[in-house]
């Protein structure tokens, strides 16, 4: 009797980590494969942006496509200024309130002093006029859980307003929004920069951490000291991400509230291109690729049936160690017309290889893998201080064809949600990460807009106020538009495109365009836009025809119109018509 | 007496299941364990032990087999 009691037992104890581990995992995803995805049409009203969705092709990769099915490029950049940052207006408090102000009046017709206390200028609408000017189409709004649910299941009404505000202002310039959840070590409630370190560590910078709310910021005590310079490698931090991926508490679910509140407002707002569930997670004490395979896919998958109310999935009990084969519940908001954009884990993109499996997520057809291209800046030979050339071993184009192989395992389109590097590199990195952007046909979102502080060093495409002159309460909003960051940015390119398989190219030193497409008469128009500061001729050639349309600041939407065959469009050389601080 | 590798198989069986690695060897130690149970007249135990760590074994090892091999062919 007691050995059949026994039996039973280890039968039982193998079944549940089997659930809970790659065998569910890989059975939940099958599962998802064969699930019939759900057949949605929508056209937005008149003048608003086309819906976006992602394509399917029989014989080739999935892409992110308008109400027409042409291919659509977002080119972008990511403001911070509607992140909850720690600002060091008083450095002896860990948990200073938000510095700028977040009721939407405070920016209407108006906009606050930027403050060298904060690492980024607020956010304003002369910015998104700006973006637009240089030809962007779509920004990567970076916002911040703690902002959004500052207490445990109470949701900000006024935060989402400011949202709001800026989709508003985005839908006026016909600029797409991507809602970024965003954070970067977890969170700024991580630890006080005030307590000593441990011994080989350094007092965590706050600066730059972001993300979870006090409440939902769980160390269990471990202490906040960094590491190899990295505010990652933290056991804080370590601790608080494992806490999330096992949903201690309930976070997790707390988390998937505070998205589904967000889509609820948006749901019928054809200005949001999507939503991105989570910015660069991090393993915790997690080891790929079960991290990703058994924690954060699932997560994904979890937010998107609650979002949704796709039914690929089996709803599960919460606030409990979640096994792989869970789905979520819906949650009412049914919103299946919008992009979902997946980052993969922090590791895959230090390593430029894919730590993970790809199987399956959804049966959501409208999922986006979302690629951050640091190659050489963050990437293992930056992080171990090894020689650039040894890695990756595939150079620049590793890391976006392995992607690309990626989001096709899990049905997905392919976006930069992420690149950058110091104005100092443009000439090799930012030059060169552009150039494979091109020749792997997806778009982007540069980080970042604006950042405050070290005129040089500053990443933004605007250099940075210098935080050492006079009150650091009442800057300028920013330095300069930096030149170099105009020329490679504002490029021609094309928005929309019926056909997939185009392929183009910029010169950003000699002003010229070369695209080269096929067309069946009536496809949609191929449209390519060619910023103010390309001044040379543009000729379509072969089988279509082109009109264009002149902006106000010179710039120029191409309109080609193909009648059946092959076609060209290009923009002679001429000397760029750069506007730099002017 | 109880067969020491059936304890091993089952041990390795159940870390096989989130760490593929361990799957094969799962397998090994329980498939000669209970070889040697079978042999042994009697005298050796643990035949449930080795048998669930084979089985759990084998699950492991397909998932990693059939995982990665999505991973080529889907992509």
């Amino acid at each position: 009797m007691a050995r059949g009691i026994w039996r039973v037992a280890i039968v039982l104890l193998v079944v549940l980590v089997a659930a809970f581990t790659y065998p569910g995992a890989v059975l939940v995803s099958m599962v998802v494969r064969l699930t019939p995805a759900p057949a949605v049409s929508s056209s937005a009203p008149q003048g608003a942006l086309p819906w976006l969705h992602v394509e399917h092709p029989q014989d080739g990769s999935p892409y992110i496509a308008d109400d027409r099915n042409r291919m659509v490029l977002l080119h972008g950049a990511i403001p911070g200024g509607l992140i909850d940052f720690w600002n060091n207006s008083d450095p002896s408090r860990a948990d200073t309130p938000p510095y700028y102000p977040f009721d939407a009046g405070a920016y209407d017709g108006q906009c606050p002093a930027n403050s060298g206390y904060m690492p980024v200028p607020p956010l304003c609408q002369d910015d998104i006029a700006r973006m637009a000017a240089l030809g962007f189409n779509s920004m990567r709004l970076a916002l911040s859980w703690s902002l959004l649910e500052p207490q445990r299941g109470q949701f900000s009404g006024t935060y989402l307003d400011r949202i709001a505000q800026v989709v508003e202002w985005a839908r006026a310039q016909g600029i797409y929004v991507i809602l970024d959840m965003h954070q970067n070590a977890y969170s700024r409630f991580v630890g006080r920069p005030s307590t000593p370190a441990l011994p080989g560590g350094a007092v965590p910078e706050l600066r730059y951490y972001t993300g979870a709310p006090a409440w939902a910021t769980l160390t269990d005590g471990f202490p906040s000291t960094t590491y190899s310079g990295q505010r990652e490698i933290n056991p804080a931090v370590l601790e608080a991400n494992s806490n999330f991926w096992y949903d201690r508490s309930g976070i997790q679910d707390e988390y998937i509230a505070a998205v589904a509140f967000l889509a609820r407002r948006f749901k019928d707002d054809s200005t949001v291109a999507g939503y991105s569930l989570f910015n660069e997670p991090l393993p915790g004490w997690n080891l790929p690729p079960g991290f990703e395979d058994l924690l954060l896919l699932p997560f994904y998958r979890r937010v998107i049936d609650a979002i949704t109310g796709v039914r690929d999935g089996l709803p599960c009990w919460t606030g409990f160690y979640m096994p792989a084969i869970c789905g979520y519940p819906d949650l009412g908001v049914r919103d299946q017309r919008h992009l979902i954009f997946l980052d993969a884990g922090l590791l895959r993109h230090v390593m430029d290889f894919p730590t993970h499996l790809g199987m399956p997520v959804s049966s959501y057809p409208n999922v986006v893998l979302s690629l951050h291209a640091y190659t050489h800046v963050f990437s293992l030979d930056h992080l171990l201080g090894i020689d650039p050339k040894s890695y990756p071993w595939g150079g620049y184009d590793q890391t976006y064809s392995l992607a690309e192989r990626e989001a096709r395992a899990i049905n997905a389109a392919l976006f930069v949600g992420e690149f950058g590097d110091f104005p100092s590199d443009d000439a090799q990195i930012l030059a060169t990460e552009l150039l494979e952007q091109e020749q792997h046909r997806v778009g982007f979102a540069f980080w970042t807009w604006k950042e405050n502080c070290g005129g040089t060093s500053t990443w933004g495409v605007y250099q940075g106020i210098d935080c050492g002159q006079g009150n650091p309460a009442s800057e300028p909003p920013n330095g300069c538009l930096r030149v170099e960051r105009e020329r490679l940015l504002a490029r021609v390119y094309p928005r929309a495109s019926a056909d997939p398989s185009l392929s183009y190219h910029y010169d950003s030193t000699t002003g010229a365009f070369s695209l080269a497409a096929h067309g069946e008469p009536g496809d949609g128009p191929t449209l390519v836009w060619v910023p103010r500061e390309a001044i040379g001729e543009v000729v379509t050639s072969g089988a279509a025809t082109q009109t264009i349309t002149i902006s106000g600041d010179g710039s120029r939407l191409v309109s080609v119109s193909p009648s059946g065959g092959d076609f060209a469009v290009s923009v002679s050389a001429a000397p760029l018509a750069l506007t730099g601080c002017s | 007496m109880r067969d020491r590798a059936a304890t091993r198989a089952l041990v390795l069986g159940l870390l096989g299941l989130p760490f593929g690695v361990f799957a094969p060897f799962a397998i090994w130690s329980g498939g000669r364990s209970l070889r040697r149970i079978r042999i042994s007249n009697g005298e050796l135990k643990g035949a449930t032990s080795a048998t669930i760590g084979l089985v759990a074994g084998i699950i492991g090892l397909a998932s990693l087999i059939l995982g990665v091999a999505y991973w080529f062919l889907a992509s």
